[in-house]
């Protein structure tokens, strides 16, 4: 279980995020989570000075497009390239657009952090 | 206008031991745009997390990075046992942390030794790490490695500190102590030091808070943030208070580290003289059950953040790291364009980039 | 020749290139340059151009985008030149070795001579692969060392 996490839809998310920016509360990260036919993105956010994290949380489908937080807080860029090449997530608009190749590489699998994707065989053995 | 030039920084550069690249505009000697492009360490870690069995995933995430793979594979385990959760027992968390700290002193000594290296003052460099080495030696008699020490296990740890060798810690640190203090007076107070770090990148509390940086950077802008004030391991017991420096240049960052290589030092040796006897691991039960959770520690570098998932299976679902340098390297973006060329390499060191970590 | 090639073995230039390592290795590597190791007294020098080495020192494991990098900086060393995988992962790829953007060990992209094991290997072993390099090299160039 994780504390503080408020459900949203995909068009609130600006808005809720912009509370946060205006609340002073500084980015921690987002997490993409793949649930078969959705993804589920978390946003966590630690509202300073202080050590207490809330979260946001939207179900998208995988072909539904999603606006970029990048408007709000920049430090998000990293993050959303990341969920956008791993797992297809459909940023909108992201204020530096890696185009799928920010960690990965020409010829690196696509999406790799899919449950389908084809990522070779179980690294560490 | 002067003509513009483009130059690459990096991947492979002397005072980067890691590959990342920033492409820098310049004009004349001002730099006026970067773009970071990373990705020559993506590994694919996230993934063989899941496809692997949760305890061997410990090893895994303690080679995310080299130099604080200790509180990886400690805050992994920590992770894990939130699922359940599960209790550790009082003896362990004490060595964990004083684990965590040994690893925050030996990282603080290799930042400050490269930070010298950086700005050409070669012997200094020399001495940090010579003292760096015999932090490490205290690691290699504990843990049995100087690296990478999967020392922690779920539900514990997997050796103990027996009598002699805590006295023999307690004897270096206080050594390793009284070295480190009289080094940190000659780079603290030195004129050139100072001249190559004083008002060089210069964030402030808000662009520090919005930019969502993470550690000793964040501090040195004055945030008073530190994932230890959650009071979680030894740290409520150890009386924990978070340094903070209000400048945010390139030499509040080093004053922050500097005194945070002694406070670390200090929590040792306190944790040694209040660690109670008993146990050391507990036995999981049965698998990860359908759960999540999420645990932030403070590595010497800031805030590492882990998010896990279980299903009831061996495997984990889904495990998330998100490591300091993540979240710092966007202040990259602020903070260089306006420095003069000379100053990119200084500037860049200042946040302790760990590319590893960052990708993954 | 004679002595330039004696001078390249009394005194190799190093030059040490990370590809996706865990970072273990490189601070193993430096650390051999500082006081307690100190390989400057066997007149080993760390380079930070290809150009002037003689010995590349590859930790990591190749990975999709350092593979070019890595083939670029070996093409830029000047012949004779010797290559050493330090650390389990430069070797065979190690605990990633089966991960998706990884390659495998260094040997898949370019030849290596010397192999030290280790994850991470320590500061002994990795001077003792740089004399055994180096014997290598004096082998090959047919100077007694
Ligand atoms: S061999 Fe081990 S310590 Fe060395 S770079 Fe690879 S994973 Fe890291």
């Amino acid at each position: 279980m994780i504390e503080n996490i408020k459900e949203i839809k995909k068009d609130e998310l600006l808005a809720e995020v912009k509370k946060f920016a205006d609340a002073k509360a500084r980015f921690v990260t987002a997490v993409c989570n793949d649930l078969g036919d959705k993804l589920e993105v978390t946003y966590f956010f630690n509202m300073s000075p202080g050590m207490e994290m809330h979260g946001l949380r939207m179900t998208v489908g995988k072909d539904e497009e999603v606006p970029s937080t990048t408007g709000i807080f920049l430090t998000t860029v990293l993050i959303e390239n990341e969920m956008k090449e791993m797992f297809g997530l459909k940023v909108k608009d992201i204020a530096i657009d890696f185009g799928g190749h920010m960690l990965l590489a020409q010829d690196s699998p696509v999406t790799p952090m899919l449950k389908t994707g084809a990522a070779g065989g179980k690294g560490g053995e | 206008m002067a003509p513009r030039t483009v130059a690459p920084f990096g991947p492979q550069h002397p005072v980067l031991p890691e590959p990342i690249q920033l492409k820098i505009t310049y004009e004349d000697e001002k730099v006026v745009d970067v773009v970071p492009a990373i990705g020559y360490g993506h590994r694919g870690i996230e993934k063989a997390c899941e496809l692997n069995e949760y305890p061997k995933n410990i090893y895994l995430c303690e080679r995310i990075c080299g130099i604080c793979s200790c509180i990886h594979g400690i805050s992994y385990c920590e992770v894990v046992e939130r699922l359940w959760p599960i209790d550790v027992p009082p003896r362990a968390k004490y060595l964990r942390t004083i684990w965590s700290e040994m690893s925050r002193t030996h990282s603080h000594l290799l930042w400050l030794g490269l930070l010298a290296d950086a700005f050409g003052f070669e012997s200094m460099f020399m001495q940090f790490w010579r003292i760096r080495e015999k932090v490490l030696d205290l690691l290699e008699m504990t843990t049995g490695q100087r690296v990478t020490q999967s020392i922690s296990v779920v539900g514990g740890v997997r050796r103990d500190i027996d009598d002699e060798q805590k006295k023999k810690c307690i004897e270096v640190l206080r050594e390793v102590r009284k070295e480190s203090e009289a080094l940190i007076n000659v780079l603290a107070n030195d004129y050139t030091v100072k001249a190559r770090t004083v008002g060089k990148g210069v964030l402030t509390k808000e662009q520090a808070i919005a930019l969502g940086c993470a550690g000793p950077h964040l501090r040195a802008s004055g945030v008073k943030e530190d994932c230890r004030m959650q009071g979680l391991q030894a740290y409520g017991d150890l009386g924990f208070e978070p340094i903070v420096e209000k400048d945010g240049d390139c030499y509040a960052r080093t004053l922050v580290r500097c005194r945070e290589l002694l406070q670390a030092i200090d929590l040792q040796l306190e944790a040694f003289s209040k660690m109670p006897e008993g146990e050391i691991a507990v036995r999981p039960k049965g698998n990860p059950p359908a759960n999540e959770a999420v645990y932030r520690a403070e590595q010497p570098r800031g805030e590492v953040f882990y998010y896990a998932k279980g299903n009831g299976t061996r495997n984990l679902e889904r495990l998330r790291v998100r490591t300091p340098t993540y979240a710092n390297i966007p202040s990259l973006l602020v903070m260089l364009p306006g420095c003069e060329l000379p100053d990119v390499p200084v500037i860049v060191l200042s946040i302790d980039p760990c590319i590893s970590c960052t990708e993954r | 020749m004679g002595i330039i090639n004696t001078s390249r073995i009394k005194s190799p230039w190093i030059m040490h290139f990370d590809n996706s390592s865990c970072n273990g290795c490189d601070i193993e590597v430096l650390a051999c340059l500082t006081p307690l190791y100190d390989v400057e007294r066997f007149g080993i020098v760390n380079m930070g151009n290809p150009k002037h080495a003689d010995v590349l020192v590859v930790t990591g494991p190749v990975n999709r985008r350092t593979a070019r990098v890595l083939k670029n900086l070996y093409a830029q060393i000047p012949d004779p030149k010797m290559v050493i995988a330090v650390g389990t992962c430069a070797c065979s790829g190690g605990v990633f070795h089966n991960c998706y953007n990884i390659l495998g060990g260094v040997d898949k992209v370019i030849p290596v001579d010397v192999y030290v094991p280790g994850c991470a290997a320590k500061p002994e072993a990795i001077i003792d692969g740089v004399v055994l390099a180096l014997q290598k090299l004096s082998k090959a160039l047919g100077v007694a060392k």
